[in-house]
């Protein structure tokens, strides 16, 4: 072995080394300069309109809205302050809870009743796209209709009157006790489509020896689902899961279209109560509180998320 | 003979199978009922805008209709008097324009991300899908009075620039781990031809991305064509408008106009998103799991 000191040219290899160091250091200048030319669009359009706006909306929810002033008198933290003390707002939080609570369960239920049902069967593909077509129509546009089945001379209340030999009138969008299980419906007639494509293919993941060795031992539907499907398709329930709840409560479509006429349509949701708040009311220091009260929620849930799948990860490994 | 046949027990064998093919059966039944259920508010939409206003007060909903013929009323009503035809030509505008430049400007992002070493890249890629994280009610306020002060509120360029930049960070997601497992043996090669980094990702990189580009471009113009909250917030004209909000604005500001109409403006709102479906639905199924990935 050679040690550098032994060697009668050191110094001129010592010199090579830092050369090649520095050409180094510069050709990763140049290639981070050259990336951030690529990148720099999509930073400037994010930054801008996506990155401000969130922290703007931090701060505007600690001021005071003076109409000629602005944001400029600063409030601490009493928007949230008036955000406790608000009924409305525990009202509509309650809402919100009933909506993920109906949107956690619900979609995941039936789409793996669905998804589980339609496994190997002929018929997979049609009534895939079957219950999938829903899911083509906007949202908007499917508020639009529902509204029409839920009128009070609309469809639901004509077959009900077909069953009950009577007229039948009810403003299924008109009552406090029906407003939200009717949205809800529309609802998921819309999004378990997704959860059930989500889980088919899921399934299709999941080997098919233990289900078979399963089936030729005789363990009835049942058993095979509980003991041996579930365990496996537990990462896509997750996924499902997680997308359900962050939808829940960020839904605001279905709402906004089907309870138009519902005179406290804005305790229905707080996506619905911030709308009203902002641009009914003008409150808008309110309404950004309001707004950073569902991000931080919004974030939770994609924290935890994150660390569920990773400890799934590491189960499963 | 290794396997004596006579020790197995048929009749139990017979019974498995008959047990199975009862509950097939079940669940055949069960299906088709389901089917029904899903499918009636579709007959609903059909038979509605089959028929004229005058029909649909006097018949029952469900009733079919007796021709096709007020389906061209219909469509032409909304599209004159719903002003759904100002709506519909915006969303194709925002659209079109919105997705395609944000899916071009992602992939640009994605390339400098994947396939340039340099300190800070965990950093950027953050900072870009840190765009996707927060829920839409945090932008909707600073938004609207930065489109104020700016002179962007209910104008078309500030419509088309926002959905181009929330429609960036997803793309980037997707086409960063597309890149870093795209071979990079043709880069070095153009490289020492003598070929400019802005050459090598037009002409290397960007054709190479044509298959998700189209995925990504239709995934993210079905959700400019569908949104509702931004277009109800930044948009006052009808002439400015989004497709949903003008449907929306439509059926909730005359009550006594006639349901056929709002119906088949309904219809023509969806009818790019129902094409789309039919005609990719391979492309479709496979958005959706890039999209849960």
């Amino acid at each position: 072995m050679t040690s550098p000191h032994n060697m009668p040219d050191a110094d001129l290899q010592q010199l090579d080394f830092s050369r090649y160091a520095e050409q180094e250091r510069r050709e990763r200048r140049r290639s981070m300069w050259t990336a951030l030319g690529f990148m720099s669009p999509a930073i400037i359009l994010v930054s801008f309109f996506l990155l401000y706006p969130v922290a703007y909306n931090v701060y505007i929810s600690f001021t005071r809205w003076r109409r000629f002033t602005g944001f400029d008198e600063w409030g601490g933290l009493s928007q949230y302050q008036r955000l406790l003390g608000n009924p409305n707002f525990s009202e509509a939080m309650a809402n919100t809870i009933i909506w993920v609570g109906v949107s956690l369960v619900l979609p995941v239920a039936i789409g793996l009743f669905i998804a589980v049902m339609l496994r190997g069967q002929k018929m997979e593909e049609t009534a895939k796209s079957i219950f999938f077509l829903p899911r083509v129509l906007a949202p908007t546009a499917a508020g639009v209709m529902w509204f029409y089945v839920y009128a009070p001379d609309g469809v639901l209340n004509s077959i009900l009157s077909f069953f009950t030999a009577e007229p039948v009138t009810i403003g299924w969008l008109y009552n406090e006790s029906t407003v939200t299980p009717s949205i809800i419906v529309a609802y998921l007639w819309q999004t378990v489509g997704l959860a059930m494509v989500l889980l088919l293919l899921g399934l299709a993941a999941v080997p098919k020896d233990p289900l078979e060795a399963a089936s030729v031992e005789g363990a009835t539907r049942w058993q095979i689902f509980r003991h041996v499907t579930l365990p496996l398709l537990l990462p896509t329930i997750l996924v499902v899961v997680i997308l359900s709840v962050l939808a829940g409560f960020t839904v605001f479509d279905h709402i906004w279209v089907m309870a138009r006429d519902f005179p406290g349509k804005r305790t229905l949701s707080l996506t619905v109560y911030m709308y009203v708040e902002a641009f009914d009311r003008s409150s808008w220091a309110y309404a950004s509180a309001i707004a950073v009260v569902l991000g931080v929620i919004v974030l939770s849930v994609t924290w935890l998320q994150v660390i569920l799948q990773d400890r799934i990860d590491r189960m499963t490994k | 003979m290794a396997v004596d046949l006579t020790t197995l027990d048929y009749g139990v064998i017979a019974r498995d199978e008959a047990r199975r093919n009862r509950e097939n059966r079940g669940v055949f039944v069960l299906m088709m009922v389901l089917s029904i259920v899903w499918l009636a508010p579709f007959y609903y939409l059909i038979v509605s805008v089959l028929k004229s206003p005058a029909e649909y007060v006097a018949s029952h909903p469900l009733a079919l209709p007796s021709g096709i013929m007020p389906l061209f009323a219909n469509v032409t009503d909304a599209w004159v008097e719903a002003r759904m035809g100002f709506g519909v030509l915006n969303s194709l505008l925002y659209g079109v324009v919105g997705a395609g430049v944000a899916v071009f400007i992602a992939i640009m992002a994605a390339h400098g991300l994947a396939r340039y070493r340099f300190s800070g890249r965990t950093f950027w890629f953050m900072l870009i899908f840190a765009g996707t994280i927060f829920p839409f009610q945090m932008y909707l306020i600073p938004l609207f009075f930065t489109y104020l002060e700016l002179g962007l509120l209910d104008t078309r360029i500030g419509m088309i620039l926002f959905y181009t930049a929330i429609c960036i960070p997803f793309p980037v997601l997707v086409m960063r781990n597309y890149l870093t497992q795209m071979s990079s043996e043709m880069d070095e090669a153009a490289r020492m031809d003598g070929c400019s980094e802005f050459r090598l990702f037009f002409s290397i990189i960007l054709p190479n991305c044509k298959g998700p580009f189209i995925a990504l471009f239709l995934l993210q113009f079905t959700w400019i064509w569908n949104d509702l909250i931004f277009s109800t917030v930044l948009t006052q004209r009808v002439e400015v408008r989004s497709v949903m909000s003008t449907l929306q604005v439509f059926q909730g500001a005359y009550a006594d106009v006639s349901q056929t109409v709002v119906m088949a403006a309904s219809l023509l709102a969806s009818l790019p998103t129902i094409l789309l479906f039919f005609v990719l639905r391979r492309h479709f199924m496979q958005g959706l799991q890039v999209s849960s990935g």
